[in-house]
């Protein structure tokens, strides 16, 4: 086989690679969204005292203002939305006062409570971070039990409101 | 001597597959895969950005040590290093086998593409290996039930993104063996081995 063969033969393989993996992708978005007909596909669904409420979808991420920190651990820029932000977009603040709010990721085993009064605090920074895949880290940047990087909650899949 | 002793002379002075001056440099490109982890950090959003450093430590350690092996050895051992250090943010087992593939899916790749100082050929190997880096996060992701991305082109982004990463990580080893080929270093290791 002559280079240029072997060379097209490797990008065609990286093509394939790509293919597959959204395709995938796609058949997982398909089924999700045949088993759960209110939430679109990859949305995060909010209930609140365990009624189901909204579903946070990506287009709502254009409304939201950017946020930032470099974390302390690993000097890395966690860039993201404040969960505060998206709270808000669904709910009144005044409904969120003297609540609870635990964030969870089904697939990590991984979940944190907070009180509103913690994530509405700006300088605790409590916000999602888009990860490589695609999926949302709730990071903070210091708030008890989601300070370091062994406490954050990757892959979030919930967000449980009980006030 | 008897007879048997003088059969098993020969076997005993076959020498190693990889000289022990070979396993320093493959020790020396491990850590630096880590190190270039840990110390080079781009200011960049980017996912698998930092494959631009480790893709290029990879291709110049299977330029360096041209035999079979040296760039999985490369990734094996980068991937416990990794490990011990901590590194990554889904344990142990998925930093370990995240670095290991590099080197496995570069070896690989490099067996149909032929050598790393073909700048093509490194740039497509290293896109493989880091692409596989990227399979092996998405696999762990499917395997435990993680949600599916948030973002519907997140996946595609990042999937894209390691693939160019890759490749300018293969770029920029390809042609620092060519640097290294002008500066006469393999004339160097040829006396070394």
């Amino acid at each position: 086989m002559s280079q240029k063969s072997r060379i097209i033969l490797g990008i065609v393989i990286v093509i394939v690679i790509l293919g597959i993996v959204l395709g995938v992708d796609q058949i997982q978005r398909r089924r999700l969204a045949a088993q759960i007909p209110e939430l679109v596909p990859g949305s995060i669904p909010i209930y609140v005292d365990g009624i189901l409420t909204a579903g946070f979808i990506p287009a709502d991420l254009d409304e939201l203002p950017d946020a930032s920190f470099v974390d302390q651990e690993e000097g890395k820029t966690q860039e993201g939305w404040l969960l505060r932000d998206v709270l808000l977009l669904y709910l009144d603040s005044r409904n969120l006062e003297d609540s609870q709010i635990t964030v969870s990721s089904s697939s990590r085993e991984k979940s944190i409570t907070l009180t509103w009064a913690q994530i509405e605090n700006e300088a605790n920074r409590v916000m999602f971070d888009l990860s490589g895949r695609g999926t949302l880290k709730l990071v903070s940047d210091g708030v008890e039990g989601l300070a370091v990087r062994d406490e954050w909650v990757q892959e979030v899949d919930k967000i449980e409101i009980s006030q | 001597m008897s007879e048997e002793n003088q059969a098993a002379a020969p076997q005993a002075e076959k020498p190693p597959y990889f000289s022990t001056f070979q396993l320093i440099l493959l020790a020396l490109m491990s850590a630096l895969v880590v190190v270039a982890k840990i110390a080079l950090r781009l200011p960049l959003q980017l996912p698998g950005h930092s494959g631009i450093f480790w893709m290029a430590v990879i291709i110049v350690g299977t330029g360096i040590v041209p035999k079979r092996g040296a760039a999985s050895l490369i990734g094996l051992t980068s991937g416990i290093l990794a490990g011990f250090l901590g590194l990554g943010d889904f344990g142990i087992l998925n930093t370990f086998l995240s670095y290991a593939i590099i080197g496995i899916a570069t070896e690989l790749a490099l067996l149909l593409l032929g050598s790393p100082e073909i700048i093509p050929a490194a740039m497509i190997a290293a896109s493989l290996g880091h692409l596989a880096k990227f399979l092996v996060k998405w696999v762990f992701g499917i395997i435990t039930g993680a949600p599916i991305g948030f973002v519907t082109a997140g996946l595609a982004i990042s999937a894209v993104s390691y693939v160019i990463w890759g490749a300018l990580g293969g770029l920029l080893g390809a042609l620092t063996l060519k640097a290294l080929r002008r500066a006469g270093f393999f004339a160097y290791l040829a006396e070394k081995k």
